[in-house]
């Protein structure tokens, strides 16, 4: 092989289907794009070029305006119509004088056009400058789709921080843009609440040096967020000492109660160690209270442009919140509504205990079921 | 008509695809006789229409004007000017000389 010869070779493949009923014609235009270092395929009627087409795609084709049945300008409007066929560039071949046949081949979404007789230089031009065109073009759509690869995995990377993965996937497979991204979400759910807080939170901010609580926090949400994600909940909040985790949303989970129960469950073993460390370095006596309870919400987003978070808004969850207040040390406090959800899954509550608790913000008193823990 | 005018001049890297051109051409005169034979004029306008894409790309310019005048005259339905363009053809390829370049 010549050194043009090996140059050749070295550039990508580059395949032109020629469609043209004439022997002739094919063997002459196949001859010149062969000696261009170009693939050749030919095609003699339309029903053969799109057979051949959705074979394997070319990557140019080169098609006669009058053929036998379907006509150029038909296989051109069909190749334009199809997504995955509407970036291969056509060249429609007609006569230099013929400007109708010029016209509808532009309507037919043409994107040049050969004049007849094909001259060789004219051809090799024309072909090559397409090529670049596609090639380019082809290089655009492989860098826009790394790019848009690179975006959802960012952010992909942003949210699983906070969200449980299946909630990162849901959001990634229905957004088109970040300016979506939970647009569609704002619903009306029952959902399953769960809220854990450290307690002896506040004795460790006046005993620790300041350096090493936020090291400290982060390994206890970090523990709790893996109890969470393991029965894939979705953490909504992390505020101060505490956290929000929901169930049933945004996927339905028809056993959510009993993923919260075996969330609070591991959440207080899985701390257990990291309380006895505690204990023994700094004198700390820590742990965790949890409330659960069900009902309706409102999920969404909510906030300003400038910041918004992915939440869940309703009584269930001040329920939550206040029994997690009320529960001792590694204590789950479980709602009348999460309660009954349970029961209907796991029979009587034996094991529980059972209280009438007054709750900030509600007339009359609740019943609230209570489960220790018991140390690892 | 002086003999030279029936000298075309082909580039040497096409010599291999001349003696299949030269052919179809012969089959392509017999198929323009049977369709005039038959009045199929519409025949006569495709087969025209392909002699004057094809011929000029190879360097034959005289099929490709007579393929011209050919499609003419059967969009007009023109009998004897297409007897005569028919006639004028066959002398052609019966004296056409080829050189390569």
């Amino acid at each position: 092989m010549n050194e043009a010869g090996a140059a050749r070779r070295a550039q990508p493949e580059f395949r032109v289907l020629i469609v043209d009923d004439d022997p002739d014609m094919v063997a002459y235009l196949a001859h010149l794009l062969k000696a261009e270092g170009l693939d050749v395929e030919a095609a003699y009627d339309g029903r053969q070029a799109l057979a051949l087409i959705a074979d394997r795609a070319p990557d140019l084709v080169l098609l006669d305006v009058v053929l036998p049945g379907m006509s150029g300008f038909d296989i051109c409007r069909r190749l334009k119509a199809d997504e995955a066929t509407a970036l291969i560039p056509v060249v429609l071949i007609t006569a230099l004088e013929d400007s109708e046949n010029r016209v509808r081949g532009i309507e037919a979404g043409a994107d040049d056009f050969l004049s007849k007789p094909a001259k060789r230089e004219e051809l090799v031009a024309r072909i090559g400058t397409l090529r670049r065109l596609h090639e380019m073009r082809k290089e655009l759509e492989e860098r826009r789709l790394a790019a848009e690869i690179q975006r959802k995995e960012a952010i992909r990377r942003a949210f699983s921080r906070y969200i449980s993965p299946r909630l990162t996937e849901k959001v990634l497979s229905e957004s088109q843009n970040e300016a979506d991204v939970f647009r569609d979400l704002s619903d009306r759910a029952a959902v399953v609440a769960l809220f854990a807080d450290l307690r002896g939170f506040t004795h460790l901010a006046e005993t620790v040096p300041v350096f090493r609580v936020v090291p400290m926090m982060n390994e206890f949400f970090a523990e709790l967020a893996v109890a969470a994600h393991a029965n894939e909940g979705t953490i909504f909040s992390m505020a101060g000492d505490s956290l929000l985790v929901g169930f049933n949303v945004p996927v339905a989970q028809p056993d959510a109660a009993e993923r919260a129960l075996a969330t609070a469950r591991a959440m207080v073993r899985r701390f257990q160690p990291i309380a006895r460390r505690w204990k023994a370095d700094f004198g700390l006596t820590v742990g965790i209270g949890i409330g659960i309870e069900a009902g309706e919400v409102v999920v969404g987003n909510v906030g300003s442009p400038s910041f918004m978070s992915y939440t869940i808004i309703g009584d269930p969850v001040n329920v939550a919140a206040r029994l997690m207040q009320m529960a001792s040390t590694n204590e789950i406090l479980i709602g009348p509504r999460a309660m009954q959800a349970l029961q209907a899954v796991l029979g009587q509550a034996n094991g529980y205990d059972r209280r009438e608790l007054a709750l900030r913000g509600k007339a009359g008193r609740v019943e609230a079921f209570a489960v220790r823990v018991a140390a690892a | 008509m002086p003999e030279n005018a029936y000298t075309v001049t082909v580039a040497k890297d096409l010599e291999d695809l001349i003696p299949e051109f030269v052919e179809n051409r012969r089959r392509e005169l017999e198929s323009l006789r049977a369709a005039l034979a038959a009045g199929a004029f519409e025949r006569l306008r495709q087969l025209g229409h392909r002699m004057r894409g094809v011929g000029n790309s190879f360097g034959f310019e005289r099929v490709s004007s007579l393929g011209g005048q050919i499609e003419e005259g059967a969009t007009r339905a023109n009998r004897g000017e297409l007897e005569a363009r028919i006639a004028e053809y066959a002398d052609y390829l019966s004296r056409v000389r080829i050189v390569y370049e």
